[in-house]
């Protein structure tokens, strides 16, 4: 049995480098049901630290927290005390029997790697950096490339596109925004990038332009699946005109591949509620 | 949102053998200023470390982590943003379930 501080250290460790862990603790149960509040079980894709009871519903629990990762939730969930998920406040108020488990996916911050440190480049970083995100910057242009440059907290690079790229390290957790001073720095970069498993890949430029770099890529022999999975033109249709709006249509468009959401309007569910009941 | 200032606290207090108490938003309805998962560590000392909403409630949460880290009694507690409590027009409008224990080493 792990003891609270092997959960703390493994907690931080989660946070700070990863893999990420989805921490399932029990928060709540319905009287007469016998759990033990606060205890905490850390799922990892691999393996469990911790434990809340055993039995069926731990194999509920970690289940629902593996599949729980590569969404990044962060939910409480009802169960009954035989693991079954219980979905739906109804459902929830009508059980015999609940018990209440948060599950929160811990992982180290997003990395927005940013390709041109252009005024859009700026801007994306600039809004990344707002939201919490590990902001890199690559350019081969020194005056695009350097520290001065950018009011924010930013590993700002400077060097040859296809040499920085194939060294940076990239993950399901890493965050592309290809927005350099050309369609042929993007077409390389996404050359680089397409296959290695990033979370996002977004390539700025016009519906003919970024199609003809799409093209040229398939021809080299990419797999289309890998290719389809490009954002490409970039960005929310929100209008945006300037490098800020942009900025901002890209990141709710990253928003959106990390969190799911409609990308519609709030208000339009308040219509369509409103349509439907009169 | 990256929680690792939390964590961090809690390990080091672990380190020194003394006890936390955590404050988790488990649960919002409506307009809250923080959403499920955030965090609120207290220690014995009454500092604390990241939040659970600004003013918000957060005052009434700080108290009840201070009882826990008393009695050890792991306990949720609501907290009703809808009514304006002192008269002053707050912005956020919902209602947060927060559960709160106290965690040793």
């Amino acid at each position: 049995m792990a003891n609270p501080a092997e959960i703390a250290r493994a907690l931080l460790v989660a946070a700070r480098e990863g893999p990420a862990v989805a921490s399932c603790t029990v928060m709540g149960a319905t009287d007469g049901v016998e759990v033990a509040l606060g205890a905490k079980m850390l799922v990892y894709e691999d393996r469990n630290l911790g434990e809340i009871g055993g039995g069926p519903l731990e194999a509920a629990v970690t289940d629902f927290g593996r599949r729980a990762i590569p969404k990044h939730l962060v939910q409480t969930c009802a169960f009954t005390p035989d693991g079954e998920l219980v979905e739906g406040r109804r459902a929830i108020e009508a059980a015999d029997a609940i018990v209440e488990i948060l599950v929160e996916v811990v992982e180290p911050a997003a990395t927005l790697l940013v390709v041109g440190g252009g005024h859009v480049g700026l801007a994306v970083g600039q809004l990344g950096a707002m939201l919490g995100m590990e902001v890199a910057i690559i350019d081969d242009r020194e005056d695009y490339a350097n520290e001065d440059r950018f009011p924010y907290e930013a590993n700002v690079i400077c060097g040859d596109f296809g040499e920085e790229l194939e060294r940076f390290p990239i993950t399901a957790n890493t965050y592309i925004v290809l927005v350099s001073r050309g369609h042929k720095v993007d077409e390389l970069a996404l050359r680089s990038v397409a296959e290695r498993g990033a979370g996002y890949v977004g390539m700025i430029g016009s519906k003919r332009r970024t199609r003809t770099v799409l093209q040229h890529l398939a021809e080299e022999g990419i797999e289309p699946q890998v290719l389809d999975k490009v954002f490409t033109p970039i960005g929310l249709d929100i209008g945006a005109e300037t490098p800020e709006e942009i900025a901002v249509s890209v990141l709710g468009e990253i928003i959106l591949v990390r969190r799911g959401g409609g990308a519609q309007p709030m208000s339009e569910h308040g219509r369509m509620l409103a349509s439907i009941r009169r | 949102m990256p929680q690792d200032e939390v964590y961090e606290a809690m390990s080091s207090a672990f380190d020194q053998g003394a006890p936390v108490a955590l404050a988790t938003v488990a649960q919002t309805l409506g307009s809250t200023p923080r959403k499920t998962g955030a965090k609120m560590l207290v220690r014995e000392d009454g500092t604390f470390v990241g939040t659970i909403g600004g003013g918000c409630g957060e005052a009434e949460v700080w108290q009840e982590a201070m009882d826990a880290l008393e009695d050890g009694d792991a306990r949720m507690v609501t907290v009703d943003l809808t009514e304006p409590v002192d008269g002053e027009d707050k912005i956020c409008g919902g209602i947060m379930r927060i559960f709160v224990e106290k965690l040793e080493a």
